[in-house]
């Protein structure tokens, strides 16, 4: 097959016309593998309907409702130092600030003329964090808080990221090595406990407000929130809602971050397996199987970094506006 | 077959709430997507749009397409989260 698509084009009958049948003559070999592919695909769905039926009946955890999807996200508390209750989503915070730290620092120590690999991605994301905030903050701002959006964008990243590395923390369900009760690998992710993005936009809350009102003083940080050029009665309509538009961006920082990793986690849930697990029927997951792996790679590659990058710039945005007057 | 169905349920009060559960999920998710589709359809729309007028500026049109496309997908998100909500709790 291979010695044949190397040869020359042999049209019968074509008489000569610029013919590319290229996928004519034998496939290419990616395309080959991926017809594979998608035939044990179809093959599997016709050997789960085989074996276990087409309408399969539902385990009893799940006809009984002791199953919820949700218990994915619990915390159970797995002991107590003092007040802190330590959870998997402790664990997972504090690795996520070791490994930020640890690199960030390793990286520092021994920058290198010629950079290695990491130190490429580390330079890439000091120009990436100071072009953002150069663009949208004035020169003292910037000065003062570029340190800030880069740790927010460096550290939402890792913890996004690291949200897709399974883990042995699921401590509901365990399973058997050699004798030993190990927790069941899940993939977990802080962010999908609304604290952790809540404490987050707190803090920049906070800190935009205070420039804002160390900047006009606090009368005249409440005028800045109206437009400017609006006058008149209307003004009782507008100011209300621009009042709330500020506190509302409290709420939208925290549910974006929360509700993207959140609704992430439980696609990836659903596609690899679990829909076929709630309606109890074994073909159904291995149908949505490739589904699963894509909404995966798709939140891996794009929309954890983009979560990261969208908290940074509002952070930069949020700040520089309050100190601009309308 | 509605009534056999009502009936095979049990009570009508639990089924009622598990209906309104599933509805206020199904809008949520639905309506939040629908929206959030259309939304993220016209960010890419103008930025396809200006790109090709202005090739020189494709980086920040770029940037501001990703920012616009974050801001609008987690809209779908609001409308899920309050699905979830509705139905879980």
């Amino acid at each position: 097959m291979s010695a044949l698509a190397g040869a020359p084009p042999i049209a019968p009958g074509a008489g000569g016309a610029p013919t590319a049948p290229a996928e004519k003559r034998g496939m290419s070999r990616g395309k080959k593998i991926f017809l594979a592919l998608v035939a044990a695909w179809l093959g599997g769905v016709v050997f789960f309907v085989a074996v276990y039926g087409f309408k399969g009946h539902k385990a009893a955890e799940v006809a009984s409702g002791a199953f919820s999807p949700v218990d994915e996200f619990k915390l159970d508390t797995w002991f107590k130092v003092g007040p802190v209750a330590f959870n998997k989503g402790v664990l997972y915070l504090l690795i996520t600030a070791v490994i930020t730290l640890g690199v960030m620092l390793y990286i520092a120590r021994r920058l290198q003329q010629r950079p290695g690999r990491l130190q490429v991605v580390v330079e890439s994301f000091y120009d990436f964090t100071r072009r953002l905030s150069r663009e949208n903050l004035d020169e003292s701002l910037e000065r003062k808080y570029f340190p800030l959006i880069a740790t927010i964008f460096v550290f939402i990243l890792v913890t996004n990221l690291f949200g897709y590395i399974p883990l042995p923390v699921n401590s509901g369900e365990t399973f058997k090595v050699f004798g030993a009760h190990i927790p069941s690998l899940q993939i977990y992710a802080t962010d999908t406990n609304v604290a952790f993005p809540l404490i987050l936009a707190l803090g920049v809350f906070v800190l935009f407000t205070y420039e804002g009102v160390k900047h006009h003083g606090p009368i005249g940080y409440v005028k800045s929130l109206m437009p400017g050029g609006v006058k008149g009665p209307i003004v009782g309509l507008i100011f209300p809602i621009e009042v709330m538009s500020n506190f509302l961006r409290l709420i939208s920082l925290t549910v974006r971050l929360w509700a993207n990793l959140l609704a992430g986690h439980l696609l990836i849930a659903f596609m690899g397996g679990e829909l076929g697990v709630l309606v109890g029927t074994q073909w159904v997951s291995w149908l949505l199987l490739p589904f699963g792996v894509a909404i995966f790679l798709f939140e891996a590659v794009l929309i954890a970094g983009l979560q990261a990058f969208i908290f940074a710039i509002l952070t930069a945005i949020y700040i520089g506006g309050s100190v601009e007057s309308h | 077959m509605l009534h056999s169905l009502i009936a095979a349920t049990g009570e009508p009060l639990e089924y009622g709430k598990a209906a309104g559960r599933a509805i206020a999920l199904g809008f949520g998710a639905g309506g939040g997507a629908a929206g959030a589709g259309a939304g993220i359809g016209a960010v890419f729309n103008a930025s396809i749009q200006s790109k090709t007028r202005q090739p020189e500026l494709r980086a920040e049109v770029e940037r501001d397409q990703w920012l616009g496309f974050a801001l609008t997908e987690a809209c779908f998100f609001y409308g899920l989260v309050g699905g979830f909500i509705a139905f879980f709790l």
